[in-house]
């Protein structure tokens, strides 16, 4: 594939960028005792971009041959020119970059295309017929498994040039329980970028089924927490939530160019010594975060990008139009979900650095407070307030874990709480993998960290 | 790509896909149904106060379902010359189940009553150059009008296309359509102050209309995020919310549509199992659905299976009278079949919902809501969560106001918490004046008491 694209740009001169793109989607999901749906999705196709007269201009094709993707070449240059007179702003040259060179053959690939479609939809079937059994009180119990291969070939006419592919698999349970008119959910879920023993490497389907159905009937006696703000001890997913939703999104050059809270704050102090915060497309601590790529969808090796350091914003996130604007090196962080995508300035796996702490500990020396754990949806906004909701609020009163409340929505302003961050464990866990983050586009992000106490604003009663 | 040329494509693609069904059939795959979605579109899209780039794409998707003996296996490609692989392959998924359904069938097909044209042929006049020129004349409204909002992202679009369903039962039905639409997202920023994000977007079937419908909506997104720049945070309070209609539609009452879903009520997932004829919303409410109407974008003949869609009442005067269900949901729950509510397109199997919610209007002034006593929280977007099972609701309120004796305050750091099916006996009132969103679904204002707000300063 890499040939054919070298070949279509053989005679260009100006700035073309070919990204092919084949992914194929399967996914089986059981309920009810029996298989509800099995779907395959693929799709094929090279995304156009082409820089002329200082503006971008994009076309796509789903025929991969040498005339149609020429065409929509000029396409894209007669879409680049057409737009010329009307932006203020030229975009300038872009940037060196440290290009991807070669083929690089994501880990797992042989391992899903081994197994037939026959295990996956006994597994999803057992897991599901099991778990249901588990309580009288549960309604419904679904049980998902999924997994995205992708491959892609990138291709610039200044100097990018590599094929890379990936598998990632995720899994998921959510039940519904009832009693008395009553009804509550619980989900889990896991994914991953690697294979089925990576994907189940912490946690067996079992317990994941087990945790969901729980959470579902456990919620059944459960009352909403007091509003108000509070003293907070976040599990891991909740600490992706938050970095990714609080800081990760306000610190995209393209949101800070548009007046992002974090906009003119490299160098300031935004949070507490303890945080030092990462956005990096590897896999740091343990193998198989469900962002990690091995080239961004611009050519460019992904960096380890430190964003926040011992609490100083240190970098933004860059592709190389904003790379060039800021005078830095690119992050690698640009992507698109589909070949007909522009790249959009998107996280990869985003962290927060362990620290000294260990859990025990911050639970004992909690006098007033919440555990909170169970990641569900989060949004940020450009003021830097962000929301994330929760399965699970616990009570914490002198030091120990007590009543289970109804998770709800919780809020802040990113960088105070980052500034309240007084204690970090040294337990690490990603937990973030399944799931899409929204921008426009949809892209497969991971997220985790250490157990965090900070303080938010809790919705409740 | 003008109309001729979209009208050819479907004309050889309807023979195409029916001569891929009789293939399958040839060779014993008994119930194939393909879905086709056509797209052609050209885009301009902004980004940080000016153009950003302009793009041209096009795509057909492609739904393969195959049935066979209550099994079922679902392909989505963009392939043609590879379709009849598709077929097989989507059989062999249907082959390898083990949990058969003899409900799930594919539809018998239906006569359609109502044929939509909702493309108008001027569109084939206009091109990327228009679209820029659209954007040229939003961004000098921004730098005349709002020059504190920044915006963000915005998106112009000319887009052509259409939908055909073919099926084994001898299902056929297509329709094409064009429109052209614009949306812009941003925010106020004063100096280092920096205001909640907002969007506004149009549609239209035709230049002048899209024009109209546009502007307004880019001086509402103007408004909206300049109302939001100078937020501070409040006190929380047990009191009234005034929902307008974005925040009526999104939120609230998409909770209740969705236990209306026969998926949900076959599953136990619905607080709304066994509720027809009963009372379960507050008399002021009635809500009807009509995908019938064609002076409403997205109008339809037919739903995702082919079948006819009709004007169907939900909820009157608070009695509720409809679940919206597709072929194999209707079977599960005893009727022979649907009510033409399957939803969905190429890209996924068929569910069940409504098309086009209409809610009544109701006899209150709207501005008299914003002279109430005491203290209403105007909830002009929730960021937040809900939960289809329980109803739960909650999220944090964005580009809200405090209205407190005749003043509007607008508030930041502000959490709402409710449920969506208490909230339906709730409604306290609701307005004579409307919007129509998405220039589909007309949604009044509505007033709610009994909520729970939170806020973090103290009284």
């Amino acid at each position: 594939m890499r040939n054919l694209l070298k070949e279509c740009l053989a005679e260009e001169s100006g700035f073309v960028e070919l990204r092919y793109h084949h992914k194929e989607s399967r996914s089986f999901f059981a309920e009810r005792g029996r298989v509800e749906s099995t779907a395959l999705r693929k799709r094929t196709g090279v995304g156009v971009r082409v820089l002329e007269s200082g503006t971008w201009g994009f076309a796509s094709t789903s025929e991969i041959s040498k005339s149609s993707i020429q065409n929509a070449i000029q396409v894209a240059k007669k879409a680049a020119r057409l737009s010329s007179a009307l932006r203020k702003d030229k975009i300038p040259n872009l940037p060196k970059a440290n290009f991807a060179i070669g083929d690089f053959i994501g880990k797992g690939i042989e391992d899903f295309r081994n197994r037939t479609v026959e295990e996956k939809l006994k597994l999803v079937l057992d897991i599901q017929n099991a778990a249901a059994k588990q309580s009288a009180k549960l309604q419904s119990v679904g049980c998902g498994y999924s997994e995205i291969y992708e491959e892609k070939a990138i291709v610039t006419t200044d100097g990018a040039d590599s094929f890379f592919s990936m598998v990632r698999p995720e899994f998921r349970v959510s039940a519904v329980a009832k009693e008395d008119g009553k009804m509550e959910s619980g989900s889990h879920s896991i994914g991953v970028t690697g294979g089925w023993d990576c994907l189940f490497r912490s946690l067996s389907p079992t317990e994941i089924s087990d945790e969901a159905c729980k959470t579902a009937v456990d919620l059944l006696s459960s009352s909403l927490p007091d509003g108000g703000l509070s003293t907070v001890i976040l599990s891991p997913s909740i600490v992706g939530l938050l970095v990714h939703e609080a800081i990760g999104h306000t610190v995209e050059a393209d949101f800070v160019l548009s007046g992002s809270v974090a906009q003119g704050k490299i160098g300031h102090r935004v949070g507490s010594d303890l945080v030092t915060l990462c956005d990096s497309g590897y896999s740091e601590y343990y193998e198989g975060a469900g962002g990690s790529i091995p080239v961004d969808d611009e050519g460019v090796i992904p960096t380890n990008t430190v964003i926040i350091k011992n609490g100083i914003l240190s970098s933004y996130l860059h592709n190389r139009e904003t790379a060039e604007r800021f005078g830095v090196a690119p992050t690698g962080s640009a992507r698109a979900w589909e070949y007909g995508d522009v790249p959009l300035i998107r996280m990869r796996n985003t962290f927060l650095m362990p620290g000294d702490s260990s859990l025990e500990e911050m639970i004992a020396n909690t006098k007033d407070g919440y555990y909170l754990d169970g990641a569900k949806n989060g949004q940020a906004d450009a003021t830097g307030e962000f929301m994330f909701a929760v399965q699970k609020a616990y009570r914490i009163k002198n030091g120990k874990i007590t009543d289970l409340l109804k998770g709800v929505t919780v809020s802040g302003l990113a960088f105070d709480v980052l500034q309240n961050v007084d204690m970090v464990s040294k337990e690490f866990k990603w937990d973030l993998g399944s799931g899409h983050c929204g921008k426009g586009q949809p892209a497969k992000v991971d997220a985790g960290g250490p157990y965090v106490r900070t303080k938010v604003l809790l919705g409740g009663k | 790509m003008d109309r001729k040329s979209i009208e050819k494509r479907l004309n050889d693609q309807k023979d195409l896909l029916s001569n891929l069904v009789k293939k399958a059939k040839t060779n014993g795959i008994d119930q194939v149904e393909i879905y086709s979605s056509y797209g052609y579109s050209e885009d301009v899209s902004l980004e940080k106060n000016d153009l950003n780039n302009c793009t041209a794409t096009e795509e057909n998707m492609f739904g393969i379902r195959v049935l066979h003996e209550g099994n079922q296996g679902f392909i989505i490609s963009n392939h043609i010359p590879s379709l009849y692989q598709s077929i097989e392959e989507a059989y062999s998924l249907a082959k390898s189940q083990s949990t058969p359904d003899l409900d799930l069938v594919l539809p018998e097909p239906e006569s359609i009553q109502n044929h939509f044209n909702q493309y108008d042929d001027s569109l084939d006049s206009m091109g990327i150059e228009d679209l820029v020129a659209s954007a040229k004349e939003a961004l000098g409204w921004r730098n005349d009008l709002y020059s504190k909002v920044n915006i963000d992202s915005g998106d112009f679009s000319l887009s052509k296309g259409y939908k055909l369903i073919v099926s084994s039962k001898g299902v056929m039905a297509h329709e094409l359509g064009a429109e052209l639409s614009a949306s812009v997202m941003g925010m106020g920023v004063d100096g280092d102050l920096v205001g909640s994000f907002d969007y506004d977007s149009a549609s239209g079937f035709d230049k002048t209309q899209f024009q109209t419908l546009w502007k307004k909506a880019f001086m509402n997104f103007g408004d909206k995020c300049m109302g939001a720049l100078y937020a501070k945070p409040i006190s929380g309070f047990q009191g009234k919310v005034l929902l307008p209609p974005d925040a009526v539609y999104s939120f609230f009452l998409g909770l209740f549509i969705g236990s209306l879903n026969g998926t949900s009520l076959r599953k136990g997932k619905s607080k709304m199992a066994g509720k027809l004829g009963e009372k379960v919303a507050s008399p002021l409410l009635s809500i009807w659905d009509d995908p019938t109407n064609d002076r409403f974008m997205g109008s339809t003949g037919f739903d995702r299976e082919g079948l006819p869609t009709s004007k169907k009442s939900v909820l009157t005067e608070g009695v509720l009278e409809t679940y919206f269900y597709n072929t194999y949901e209707a079977k599960k729950a005893g009727f022979t079949k649907s009510n033409g509510c399957a939803t969905g397109g190429a890209q996924s199997l068929p569910g069940c919902g409504p098309k086009q919610l209409q809610i009544a209007p109701g006899t209150s002034a709207k501005d008299e809501f914003f002279k109430l006593p005491g203290k209403t929280l105007f909830v002009n977007r929730i960021s937040g969560t809900k939960d289809g099972a329980s109803g739960d609701f909650s999220g944090v309120i964005k580009g809200g106001y405090l209205l407190e004796n005749g003043e509007k305050i607008p508030v930041r750091e502000v959490q709402i918490v409710g449920n969506a099916f208490e909230a339906l006996g709730q409604i306290e009132a609701i307005s004579k004046e409307g919007e129509l969103l998405g220039e589909s679904s007309f949604v009044p204002y509505m007033l709610l008491d009994g909520f729970t707000i939170t806020g973090v300063t103290e009284e």
